[in-house]
């Protein structure tokens, strides 16, 4: 009994941790992605963030869309059309539908995720480009834990955590679906900061990144991300080290914040 | 010891040209750079030696339009985006698509 208790407390909890008071619908955010190319920064592409909402006969969910396309002078050497979508529960951003579509460089891929939270499982449908142009279909049923979101999610879910009641060193794990595989993402509260951004000077939470048991997001404190120190909680500015090189994004313009 | 500075400004001053021409006329400073201290090292020597070699000027003029090209580049060229038709179409299949999914899919209101 005691146990049970314990339990419907967890879940009630982590239900009203869930709760969406930071993401609007109609909300879009412009980023410029630039790389480092032999210490100088490269404006390589655009990175738009966007929510609208989507209805069905039955009900109606909040889509996040998020498309990355390379700036004009880099097409004819490695073209990015990117798009990568979350059809998500509004109150709590739980997502049922996700769909990656990228196209990158003459590399074409599809991947789509249908949950079904009640069975603990993902429907996952890959698609691929063969050399020739066809494509080839791959279906499977993954096993998921309950908190698991895919990548657009949980970058939507991070800006829902209560930062402001943290201290710096707190961290909060995410389970994150990816290539039908799931990766525990650590966020770590590091400190405040005050930065200059595109749309003013900004105070912002200072969160690092790490990937556990994976070398896609390199080093410790090597990936960081700023989110404003206020009700909107907008990611402005980004710092990520890769096995390639590293980067940074930076937010050109913000419209349709809920605050 | 000349000989090796005036390969090498050659090199690099022909290496920043080419790149300012591209769309990496970021990466054309550090040749600008080296193509610079040749020029410079190869002057020291020439006047040392009392000889007035012409590799000097075509050192430096490669430099200079190759430094022109990259100061033009970062200060005019704005970065525009490319053609995005294919990706809204995309966007805009993939959202019909997903309605008729999300209709075939139970929605739990409480998770």
């Amino acid at each position: 009994m005691k146990n049970h208790l314990v339990i419907l407390l967890m879940v009630f909890c982590s239900i009203g941790f869930a709760q969406n008071n930071t993401i609007p619908i109609g909300e879009k955010l412009v980023y410029t992605a630039t790389y480092n190319m032999s210490g100088i920064l490269t404006n390589i592409a655009q990175v738009k963030m966007e929510t609208s909402e989507v209805k069905t006969s039955k009900s109606s969910l909040l889509r996040l869309k998020c498309t990355a396309a390379t700036y004009k002078k880099w097409d004819n050497f490695f073209k990015i059309r990117d798009l990568y979508e979350s059809y998500v529960n509004p109150k709590t951003l739980t997502p049922y539908l996700y769909k990656r579509d990228i196209s990158e460089g003459g590399y074409y891929k599809f991947m789509q995720y249908k949950y079904s939270h009640k069975s603990k499982t993902v429907q996952s449908l890959r698609k691929k480009k063969r050399k020739d142009g066809t494509i080839w279909e791959t279906k499977k049923t993954v096993n998921v834990s309950p908190n698991t979101k895919d990548l657009v999610a949980t970058l939507y879910s991070i800006r829902n955590l209560d930062i402001h009641k943290a201290s710096p060193g707190d961290q909060q794990d995410f389970t994150v679906l990816f290539d039908n595989e799931e990766t525990i993402v650590t966020i770590r509260y590091v400190s405040k900061e005050s930065i200059n951004t595109n749309i003013g000077r900004k105070e912002c939470y200072k969160l690092a990144i790490a990937v556990k048991g994976s070398d896609v997001l390199q080093g410790n404190n090597s990936n960081l991300i700023w989110l404003t120190a206020d009700q909107n909680k907008i990611p402005v500015y980004a710092k990520f080290k890769i096995p390639v090189g590293n980067g940074e994004l930076k937010i050109e313009s913000a419209t349709g914040l809920k605050y | 010891m000349k000989r090796v500075f005036i390969v090498l400004g050659f090199i690099t001053a022909i290496l920043a040209t080419i790149l300012a021409v591209t769309p990496l006329s970021n990466l054309a400073i550090i040749p600008i750079i080296v193509a610079f201290l040749c020029g410079l090292v190869i002057l020291f020597i020439s006047r040392k030696q009392n000889t007035k070699p012409k590799s000097i000027q075509y050192i430096f003029i490669l430099v200079i339009i190759s430094l022109g090209l990259t100061i033009y580049k970062s200060v005019f060229n704005k970065p525009e985006i490319g053609d995005t038709e294919q990706l809204e179409q995309r966007a805009e299949e993939n959202l019909e698509d997903s309605k008729e999914i999300l209709e075939e899919i139970e929605i739990d209101e409480d998770f």
